[in-house]
């Protein structure tokens, strides 16, 4: 956390980029006659954008930023798992992630005067916290391959924007081709977000239980598909002496 | 009947080789011996030198012993455990220092660093506050611990690398070249240092090019070279292998190729090397016979001005170096 804390980049994540694109979206959406579902995404969705980015950036660039320091042999060395450094540094990440709402949030209400005139609690939260496990379980998932494969670092910003898009955070998923939605369909985040905007309107229906099994259950997917990525990693590694390097 | 000491550090026919690929285009794969098959024993309490030249491959056998390479094949026990199929228990009794300008958080204070590290070998805070403190205190950290270590000065930086590799009191430490890069005061301090620490029970595994060091601190030391132990013994023992030899040293303004080549092709002549020094150049002259050479030295120098001329005993440096030349 601290390092989080102390990096020049942090300031961008949590703060500047989810303002401008709040700022934009406030800007496009902040009309007296738009509906506010779509006033919604304009409020929460440069939140969204800022804690997806600090959860994913943090937890795939912390494996690269150990390289570059070159600290990855030492914490590779450790008897704690690889893993559970990881699984910290993303926890880490998505506590700090949280600061992004509160900018887009600030600004949506003293700037536009937004805000979102209907908000059903309890499912706000339980569909927040289930999307706070998808983003734990992505960055998670992703992470081995940045140990792996120093390719992956290149991959990491197009798989950012891909995400943005695909989820809905700032638009609803339903304007996008249906080959996309399909794509998007295969992400956990994008049912907790569908989950999430639908907390914030009281026009229906919503089926909360379907979107929250999905999301979770595609989360269960990847965490099995993140332990045979960790003992790949730990083997690969190992073999190929690429640690220390780069 | 007392219990035979089991080896601290056991290596059998140890064997890594490394694949890698050249060209952009049309692409060659390329493989590279690291080790050939290296065998070691090193008893508990040992403070053991691993010298050879660079790419020798002392730095694959410190990795594959502290579990971060995998061996092609052969076997490695630290503390009678597999480094391969029992990785964790390994990791959890040894400490290893690379060494280095990078390894430390830069932008984290030396105390932070080693509480994180800590955390990460396990520590119960009731054990690692302490230590921290006494690792800080004996490694002469003390009053800088909380500047960052961005701002830390190379020998503090190599010290804060041994707080950090000693973190979890293990039984066994690694160092690899950890002089290297340090003044020579820096330098015969961590030497004492690990001496120290020699004495108080741990086994240590040192690497290093610096052939004053391993004669100094080191019990036993190997010679490794293209992969292969080409001896191994007290540095006594290694010294006898030239003990009947002796060594020319000439000082010149220059010397040609031709000559040296003339030089290196005496009978007597073991080997022969070249150093700078300021605006002369050194010309060592390993031999069998210092008295037999020196005539022969005139006619193949006559006419080059001599600055100093002088003979003298070999040391382990020689000793290395003519192992080194000789092995194939």
């Amino acid at each position: 956390m601290r390092l989080r804390v102390i990096s020049p980049f942090a300031m961008l994540a949590w703060l500047f980029f989810p303002t401008i694109f709040a700022v934009v979206g406030l800007y496009v959406l902040s009309r007296p006659s738009t509906a506010s579902p779509q006033l919604a995404y304009a409020i929460l969705g440069g939140g969204l954008v800022g804690y997806w980015a600090i959860a994913y950036l943090d937890g795939g660039l912390s494996i690269q930023n150990e390289r570059w320091s070159g600290t990855l042999e030492q914490i590779f060395a450790v008897p704690t798992p690889l893993w559970v450094i990881v699984l910290g540094k993303v926890c880490g990440s998505l506590l700090w992630g949280l600061l992004s709402f509160v900018p887009t949030i600030a600004v949506a209400y003293f700037g536009f005067h937004a805000f979102l005139p209907h908000i059903d609690a309890g499912r706000f939260a339980i569909s927040f916290a289930i999307l706070s496990l998808s983003f734990l379980v992505v960055a998670v998932t992703l992470t081995p391959l940045y140990a792996l494969w120093r390719w992956a670092l290149p991959m990491l910003n197009g798989f950012e924007m891909g995400f943005y898009i695909l989820c809905g955070f700032m638009f609803p998923v339903t304007v996008l081709p249906a080959w996309a939605r399909g794509a998007g369909g295969l992400l956990a985040p994008t049912w907790a977000t569908r989950a999430i905007y639908a907390s914030t309107t009281n026009q229906g229906p919503h089926d909360f239980g379907s979107w929250w099994f999905a999301s979770m259950g595609l989360s269960v997917v990847y965490l099995v598909g993140a332990v045979f990525l960790y003992r790949l990693v730990d083997r690969r590694a190992r073999a190929s002496g690429e640690l220390a390097l780069a | 009947m007392a219990k035979p000491v089991a080896a601290a550090i056991e290596v059998t026919a140890l064997r890594k080789t490394y694949s890698s690929v050249r060209g952009t285009f049309r692409r060659t794969k390329v493989q590279t011996v690291g080790l050939a098959g290296i065998d070691l024993a090193i008893k508990p309490g040992e403070l053991f030198g691993l010298l050879g030249p660079n790419g020798a491959g002392k730095t694959t056998t410190v990795k594959i012993l502290t579990t971060l390479l995998l061996p092609d094949s052969g076997k490695a026990k630290v503390l009678g455990l597999d480094v391969v199929s029992q990785t964790n228990a390994v990791r959890r009794r040894i400490g290893f220092v690379f060494g280095g300008e990078r390894g430390l958080y830069g932008r984290l204070s030396g105390i932070n660093n080693l509480r994180y590290f800590a955390d990460l070998y396990r520590l119960p805070p009731d054990v690692s506050g302490p230590r921290i403190i006494e690792l800080i205190e004996k490694l002469g950290l003390a009053g800088r611990e909380h500047d960052k270590v961005e701002v830390y000065s190379r020998g503090m930086k190599q010290r804060l690398h041994l707080a950090r590799g000693l973190l979890n009191d293990p039984e066994v430490l690694f160092l690899d070249e950890p002089t290297i890069g340090l003044d020579p005061v820096g330098a015969r301090e961590l030497r004492v240092l690990v001496r120290e620490l020699a004495d108080a029970g741990k086994t240590i595994f040192l690497t290093t090019h610096y052939m004053f060091e391993a004669d100094a601190i080191c019990d036993r030391i190997a010679v490794i070279k293209n992969g292969a132990i080409v001896a191994e013994g007290t540095p006594a023992s290694i010294k006898r292998a030239v003990e009947n030899k002796g060594v020319v040293e000439v000082e010149v303004e220059a010397i040609s190729a031709d000559r040296l080549a003339e030089l290196r092709r005496l009978p007597e002549v073991t080997s022969v090397s070249v150093t700078e020094r300021e605006l002369a150049q050194v010309i060592t002259v390993r031999c069998a016979s210092p008295g037999e050479l020196m005539t022969q030295l005139g006619v193949i120098l006559d006419g080059i001005k001599l600055q100093k001329v002088s003979s003298r005993e070999p040391t382990l440096e020689d000793a290395y170096i003519q192992l080194i030349a000789e092995s194939p």
